[in-house]
């Protein structure tokens, strides 16, 4: 009995020794596994903190990139905006608070130094009240040299970087009542300078180097924009002053004309008047000259007879002249009547050389004319076109010597204009004189015109009817190698 | 119910206040406004405006406050003032009260006092939900709450915000009746017939292991698992403290602490505003000993999605009712958090309760709200980081 008792307390020890061994090993496996999970909560609590610490960088960046974005966006805008602007006064209004929350800011001032006042003068005022802004004004100019000096050195201060020898930083905030801020320098090429500040009160609000980048971009966009005002004010204060001297010499100029048309009217209406007051006369004494030429108050001596016919002769040049002298001032007055027709140009240059036939026979002097289809029509009055045609023949006639040459021809110079050439072999005419000779009495001193009798006022005429008819007239010659005079008329239809 | 909107941000502020409030009267056609929400930004927070306003509306109680920009249907504004006129049915019942020289020393009893005048004349009506807006500055906010909640019930739905400044942190308004003041709390108890949903979201994700802290006395954190509490930040950032110091804001909007609250789906997110010389760290709201936190992280996808859920639990919380209005609060870090995208956010408040929704909204340095409020059992905590939108049923 007692060894079965001993038996069995054998068997629970064993059977409790087994039991707290597998309990032993249960432990130690779950403290392992404890451990295993302890470290593995530890790593990864090491993973959370990489995690946390890339994404505050991330964030960082994520935040300085889309700030630097809108900021750009707004610079572009404000660029566009300020870059229509031509007036000084305006740049500086083309800035609102809308631009200035896009930068990053709720305050902002510009400044101008003006030189003649030696004082910093308010362009820009956002965020302030006036009384603020004055007093920030005021301060600004006692300490005027510490801001003169940042412009000088083109340097920029913010709440993150102060220049050497600038305010401090406590003492800026304080006066512009800020927490963050920059100051940048507006650069001109030429004119007045200044300074752009913008600061936050914001106090979550940390400047970064792109801000300070920013603001200096939007400092120079001023500056540039103010020098493209300038200028323009500059150029357009010149065109104001030279269309102003236009002006004036216009004036002149018209004045000038008026009393040169009056003046010109004074000398046709006296040529008019005298001569109509010599061909009275003139008719008389040729009436005379005529009557006692036919003898019928008695017979006269061969010498009285030869002076008579000289005084009838002489009568009708000066006839011829005063004539000539009248359609010169009628036309030059606008009192000629001209009656512009479409005309056949070969029947008229044709007749022209029927009635000089006479003429080009004496003197030997073959004559032609080459009137092309494309010029067949002009527009003229037949009479005085004849009459132009009469003087620049007859001229080319008397200045060319025997056997000559003397040709009338026309070309197209476009749709609406003709022109028309009288062509001779003759003499030429001197450079000098060319332009002379349409003058009235001009005459070429030379021998031929001593020679040849002539009022000096036929080519006036032409010049003045060829004038009438809105065409130019002129003449092309060298000594010895003929003339050609050149005259244009408007195509008939 | 009834309700008329106005919004101004016309530079001369009277010409604003009229202007907004000339929207607002006409939107409600005919009908007598009961009671007036007003916000504004900082540069309107001026006793004048708010004379204004009340003379406007002769004497119709206003509640309100200052913020560093207006949400509304028309968009995200920097500068402005927006007005919503409520005409309430008779079976509708409202008080507004404001405690002003909130005592930092003692914010239970603060909360208390606020509650206490809510309730007046209000107790034996069935209470249905509170809305207020206090001074985002206060650090004592979670005890005003506390102490709200003693008198209005842990439970009892609370809805509000911590009005903010343009960002400088220097002083936020509170706006009841014709008076603007700060270190207040103002806030409107609702009872009677009507019908509301809440959502709140941040959309921040635990990283790392939990830790537990180990000594703190109400918004500061003293030691995390027995080191100084920045110690925590130091060895995820890989930064030392000086260096903590200064991206303290960045730091704050995008890693803030999340406190674990047993029971809540949710981790209570806490902003970090200071670091103290012995490695504290102050925070916007109290984190109690003992309390189990992680470190957060979030993107601004994860933030837009925080929106849609949000707005997504304020709908289901309405239930069948149809949306007559929007009141939306919004962290001023996700303003700045989510930056440009911003009007991301608006089109999803919009795409869940339609593009012509009647919206307002501010954003705030601080929300109040149930952490869950699926069945508004939850308890309203005071929230970082977060969207809460109040969607008001067609009574």
């Amino acid at each position: 009995m007692l060894s079965l008792i001993f038996f069995s307390i054998c068997l629970i020890i064993a059977y409790l020794g087994i039991s707290l061994f597998i309990k032993m090993q249960r432990l130690k496996e779950l403290a392992n596994r404890v451990a295993a999970l302890t470290n593995s909560l530890e790593e990864m609590d090491e993973q959370a903190k990489l995690i946390m610490r890339t994404d505050m960088e991330l964030n960082k960046a994520q935040e300085e990139l889309s700030k630097k974005i809108a900021g750009l966006n707004t610079l572009q805008e404000l660029s566009r905006e300020m870059n229509a602007t031509l007036e000084e006064k305006q740049i500086f209004q083309k800035i609102n608070t809308k631009h200035l929350e896009d930068l990053g800011f709720e305050k902002a001032l510009a400044f101008l130094w003006k030189n003649p006042e030696k004082e910093f003068q308010l362009c820009l005022s956002i965020g302030y009240s006036q009384t603020e802004s004055t007093k920030i004004r005021s301060t600004i100019n006692t300490d005027r040299n510490f801001y003169l000096d940042l412009i000088s050195h083109d340097q920029t201060a913010s709440s993150i970087f102060i220049p050497e020898g600038f305010i401090s930083k406590n003492k800026i905030c304080e006066l512009f009542l800020v927490r963050a801020f920059i100051i940048c320098p507006v650069l001109t090429q030429e004119g007045d300078q200044g300074f752009i500040f913008t600061g936050t009160q914001d106090s979550q609000v940390s400047i970064t180097e792109g801000d300070s980048e920013l603001i200096a971009l939007l400092g120079n966009q001023i500056g540039q924009t103010l020098d493209n005002a300038r200028l323009f004010e500059k150029t357009w204060k010149s065109q104001q002053a030279l269309e102003i001297k236009v002006e004036e010499r216009t004036r002149q100029l018209t004045q000038a004309i008026n009393e040169l048309m009056k003046i010109s009217k004074h000398k046709s209406d006296f040529i008019s008047s005298v001569s109509h007051e010599l061909r009275t006369p003139l008719t008389s004494i040729k009436g005379y000259a005529a009557i006692l030429l036919t003898g019928k108050l008695g017979a006269m001596p061969d010498e009285i007879k030869e002076r008579l016919e000289k005084i009838n002769r002489h009568s009708d040049e000066l006839v011829h002249m005063v004539n000539d002298l009248l359609d010169i001032s009628r036309i030059e007055s606008g009192k000629a009547n001209m009656k512009a027709e479409t005309l056949e140009l070969a029947p008229v240059v044709d007749k022209i050389a029927d009635l000089l036939a006479e003429q080009f026979k004496d003197k030997n002097i073959s004559f032609k004319s080459a009137i092309p289809d494309d010029c067949r029509k002009v527009l003229a009055d037949r009479s005085q076109l004849e009459r132009v045609f009469i003087n620049l023949a007859g001229n080319a006639i008397k200045f060319t010597p025997e056997k000559g040459a003397i040709s009338i021809s026309a070309r197209r110079l476009d749709n609406k204009t003709i022109q028309i050439d009288v062509s001779d072999t003759g003499f030429g005419i001197p450079k000098d004189a060319q332009e002379s000779i349409f003058e009235e009495f001009f005459r070429v001193d030379n021998i031929i015109n001593q020679e040849v009798k002539g009022t000096g006022l036929g080519l006036a005429l032409v010049k003045n009817i060829i004038q009438a008819h809105k065409g130019k007239i002129w003449v092309k010659s060298s000594l010895g190698e003929g003339a050609t005079f050149s005259f244009t008329l408007a195509a008939g239809e | 119910m009834n309700i008329g909107m106005g919004f101004s941000e016309s530079g001369d502020q009277i010409q604003a206040v009229n202007d907004a409030i000339t929207q607002a009267i006409v939107g409600l056609g005919n009908l007598q406004a009961s009671m007036a929400f007003i916000f504004t930004t900082t540069e309107f927070a001026n006793p004048l405006v708010l004379k204004t306003a009340n003379n406007l509306l002769e004497g119709t109680p206003i509640l309100g406050c200052s913020s560093l920009g207006l949400i509304t249907n028309q968009g995200i504004f920097k500068h402005g003032i927006a007005v919503l006129l409520i005409n309430l049915d008779q079976q509708v019942f409202f008080n507004t009260a404001l405690i002003k020289n909130i005592n930092e020393n003692n914010p239970l009893d603060n909360g208390k006092e606020l509650g206490e005048k809510l309730l007046y004349g209000c107790k034996n009506v069935h209470r249905s939900l509170s809305i207020i807006f206090l001074d985002g500055l206060t650090a004592q906010t979670a005890g005003i709450i506390n102490g709200l909640q003693e008198k209005l019930g842990r439970s009892f739905p609370l809805i509000g915000a911590s009005a903010s400044d343009n960002l400088t942190f220097q002083k936020t308004y509170q706006y009841f009746n014709n008076e603007v003041s700060s270190q207040s709390c103002c806030g409107v108890l609702f009872g009677g017939k009507f019908h509301f949903g809440i959502g709140i979201k941040h959309g921040w994700n635990p990283l790392g292991k939990m830790r537990y802290v180990t000594k703190s006395s109400g918004n500061i954190i003293q030691e995390v698992d027995h080191q100084p509490a920045v110690k925590l930040y130091e060895d995820y950032l890989a930064k030392d403290t000086l260096e903590l110091f200064k991206e303290l804001q960045r730091i704050s909007i995008f890693y803030p602490l999340g406190v674990y609250l047993e029971g809540e789906n949710e981790y209570l997110l806490r902003n970090i505003t200071s670091i103290k010389d012995d490695g504290s760290l102050v925070t916007q709201g109290e984190v109690p000993e003992n309390s189990k936190i992680r470190l957060m992280i979030s993107t601004k996808d994860s933030c837009l999605a925080a929106a849609t859920a949000a707005c997504q639990e304020a709908k289901r919380n309405l239930g069948l009712q149809k949306t007559k209005f929007l009141m939306v609060f919004d962290s001023a870090s996700r303003f700045s958090l989510l930056d440009k995208q911003r009007a991301k956010e608006l089109a999803i408040i919009k795409e869940a309760f339609g593009e012509n929704i009647p919206l307002i909204g501010i954003y705030t340095y601080g929300e109040q709200a149930p952490l869950n409020s699926i069945n508004y059992l939850g308890q309203s905590y005071f929230h970082n980081q977060s969207i809460s939108v109040l969607a008001v049923g067609d009574q």
